[in-house]
C-alpha cells in the first residue's frame, strides 16, 4: 500500500511530529528541509544556517536523542519523530549544564557555531558522560568554529563532564 | 499555512512503499523522474553542488520494513542496506565478525551525518569509504528487482564499467562471509584499513586501501586479499598484487615487489589539488607497511611505532 497523504505529497503534507516536547503539526513540502521548517514555519530560530551540506553543524538538533544535521534532513524523514532544538535545551529558561560551562569557560565568541556545538556536546555526554580527549575530538569533528580555535570549547566540554561525572559519583556515594 | 509557489515547485512528491516490489514497481513506472532515497545524505549533496537536479519523485526506501538490522543467515553476517551507519557501528556482530567493515565505517563522515547515512546508499554510490573494506571482506550484494532477488559479488558488481540505468533493482542486503574461508586453524588472520584524507576527521578520502589475509604457522601468507579506493576512484582488488603475495613469506623482496604491483595497478581518479603518483605511493606504501608488520622486525619495532625519527 501507498500512503495517500504521501503520494499526492507535492501539493500538501502535514509534518506530525514533537518537537521541544511539543507536538506539533504544519503543512510543507514533503522534502523540505527541517533547518527552514524549524526558521521559516515554526520560528524557532537558534538552530542556525551556514553551509547547507551537512559540513559546519552549525544547524544540529537531536532525533529521538541523536545529533542530526537538520539542512540534510527532509519533512518527511521526521514524520513522527521527537525533535530537540537548542531552545529546548534550557527548559523553562534554565540553562543546562553543558550551556553553563560554555558561559563560564568562555567556550564561544561570535556565538553562531554555539547552538550545534552544545547539541552535539549534549548528546555526546548523555551517550558518554565520561568521553577520552580523542572521543571528545570525533564527537565535534562535524562541528566548524571559526572563532575560538577550539581551546574555550574544549575546556567548557571538559568541565560539563566533570561536573557530570561528580554529580554521578555523588549520587552513587548517597545510594 | 501558506506555501510558497517556488517551494512547492522545487519539492519532490514522496513516494513511500511498504515492500522491496512495491519501490520497484514505482520507479517502474515513473522511470527517470523518480530516485530512491535512503538517508538522503549523498542525494542532498549532489543536489547542493548541482552535479544532480532535484528529481520530481522520491521514493522513500526507509519506509520499507525488513531492509536494516544486521543478523547472521547461511553462514553468513546479513546487513539490511537501509542500517544507518552509526546503528552498524554499534553493533556487536559487525564488530565481532567483520571488524575491518567497523572500521571503515568508522571514518565516514561524522557521527550526526552517519546516524542518517545508509550503508546501502554508500555502497551504491560506487565511491564510498565502506567499499574497498567489503571487497577485502569479499561481500555479496543481495538486490531484488523486477526479476525477483538477486546476488552476486561486490566485486563484480564494482567492475562493471558503468552500471546499466534502465535496469531497476533496490539493494537489500550485503552479505559477508563468516569466518576465514580458506585458512586453517593455526593460522594468523589479519586485516587493516587505511583512509588517507586532508585532515584527521571527517574528510572526504584521497586513498583508500584494504587487506586481509592469513599468516600460516610456517610463516606463509594466505588468502589475501587486496583492494583500494579513495576520492572519486571506484574501488577495486588488486588482484596481481594479492596473486604475488599468496603462500610467500612477507620477506624484503616479496615487499619490494607488491610495492611496485600496488603503485602500477592502483588507478586512482583524477584529483586536482593530488596527483595520481602522490596517491600511488601512499597506496603502495600503506600496503607494504601493514605486510611489514607481519614480520619479525615489524613486530619488534611495533612498540615505537610513533617514536621521533633522530
Ligand atoms: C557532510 C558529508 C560528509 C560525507 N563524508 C563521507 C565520507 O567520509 N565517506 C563516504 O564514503 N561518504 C561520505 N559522504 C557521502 C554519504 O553520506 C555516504 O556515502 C552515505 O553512506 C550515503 O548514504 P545515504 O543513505 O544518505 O544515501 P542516499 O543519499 O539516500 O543515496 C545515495 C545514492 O544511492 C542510491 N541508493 C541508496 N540506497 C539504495 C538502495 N538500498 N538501493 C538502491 N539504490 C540506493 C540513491 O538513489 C542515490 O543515488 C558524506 C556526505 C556528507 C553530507
Ligand atoms: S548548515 Fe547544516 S551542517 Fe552546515
Ligand atoms: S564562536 Fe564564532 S564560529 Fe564559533
Amino acid at each position: 500500500m501507498i500512503d495517500p497523504k504521501l503520494a499526492s505529497a507535492a501539493e500538501t503534507f502535514t509534518l506530525q511530529c514533537v518537537i521541544n516536547k511539543r507536538p506539533v503539526s504544519v503543512d510543507v513540502p514533503p522534502a523540505k528541509r527541517l533547518l527552514c521548517i524549524l526558521r521559516e514555519d515554526l520560528h524557532l530560530t537558534g538552530t542556525k544556517r551556514s553551509c547547507d551540506i551537512g559540513r559546519c553543524g552549525a544547524c544540529m538538533v537531536l532525533v529521538d536523542g541523536k545529533p542530526v544535521n537538520s539542512c540534510l534532513t527532509m519533512a518527511y524523514q521526521c514524520q513522527g519523530k521527537n525533535i530537540t532544538t537548542i531552545e529546548g535545551l534550557a527548559a523553562d529558561g534554565a540553562l543546562n549544564r553543558v550551556q553553563k560551562c560554555f558561559l563560564e569557560e568562555g567556550g564561544y565568541q561570535c556565538g553562531y557555531c554555539t547552538p550545534g556545538m552544545i547539541v552535539t556536546v549534549t548528546a555526546l555526554l548523555n551517550k558518554n558522560p565520561e568521553p577520552s580527549m580523542a572521543e571528545i575530538e570525533e564527537a565535534l569533528s562535524g562541528n566548524l568554529c571559526r572563532c575560538t580555535g577550539y581551546g574555550g570549547i574544549i575546556r567548557s566540554v571538559l568541565k560539563a563532564a566533570e561536573q557530570g561525572g561528580r554529580r554521578h559519583a555523588g549520587r552513587h556515594e548517597s545510594a | 499555512m501558506v506555501l510558497r509557489h517556488e517551494e512547492i515547485l522545487q519539492s519532490p512528491s514522496v513516494w513511500r512503499p511498504r515492500t522491496p516490489e512495491e519501490a520497484v514497481a514505482r520507479k517502474r513506472a515513473l522511470g527517470a523522474d523518480a530516485v530512491f532515497a535512503a538517508g538522503g545524505t549523498l542525494l542532498r549533496t549532489r543536489w547542493e553542488a548541482g552535479t544532480e537536479a532535484i528529481p520530481r519523485h522520491l521514493i522513500d526506501l526507509g519506509s520499507i520494513e525488513g531492509l536494516s538490522g544486521i543478523w547472521l543467515q547461511d553462514g553468513d553476517l546479513a546487513i539490511g542496506a537501509l542500517t544507518a551507519l552509526d546503528d552498524c557501528l554499534n553493533d556487536p556482530l559487525l564488530g565481532r565478525h567483520a571488524p575491518i567493515v567497523a572500521q571503515a565505517i568508522r571514518t565516514i563522515a561524522g557521527w550526526s551525518v552517519r546516524n542518517v547515512a545508509t550503508i546501502g546508499g554508500n555502497i551504491v554510490s560506487r565511491t564510498g569509504d565502506s567499499l574497498p573494506a567489503l571487497l577485502a571482506a569479499d561481500a555479496s550484494l543481495v538486490w531484488i528487482g523486477e526479476d525477483g532477488e538477486r546476488t552476486e559479488k561486490l566485486a563484480d558488481w564494482l567492475s562493471e564499467p558503468i552500471p546499466d540505468r534502465a535496469r531497476v533493482r533496490l539493494l537489500a542486503q550485503v552479505r559477508i562471509p563468516l569466518g576465514g574461508d580458506d585458512s586453517i586453524a593455526n593460522a594468523k588472520r589479519f586485516f587493516a584499513f587505511h583512509k588517507v584524507g586532508r585532515r584527521e576527521a571527517f574528510t572526504p578520502s584521497l586513498v583508500t586501501v584494504a587487506l586481509c589475509g592469513s599468516l600460516e604457522p610456517d610463516g606463509r601468507l594466505t588468502g589475501i586479499r587486496i583492494s583500494a579506493g579513495g576520492g572519486q576512484t571506484v574501488p577495486a582488488r588488486l588482484k596481481r598484487a594479492e596473486e604475488l603475495l599468496t603462500g610467500r613469506m612477507p620477506d624484503p623482496d616479496a615487499l619490494g615487489e607488491v610495492y611496485e604491483q600496488v603503485a602500477a595497478d592502483y588507478a586512482p581518479a583524477p584529483d586536482p589539488f593530488a596527483p595520481d603518483m602522490y596517491r600511488k605511493l601512499t597506496a603502495a606504501n600503506l600496503v607494504v607497511t601493514e605486510l611489514w608488520k607481519l614480520t619479525a622486525a615489524g613486530e619488534a619495532a611495533g612498540g615505537k611505532e610513533g617514536a621521533p625519527c633522530r
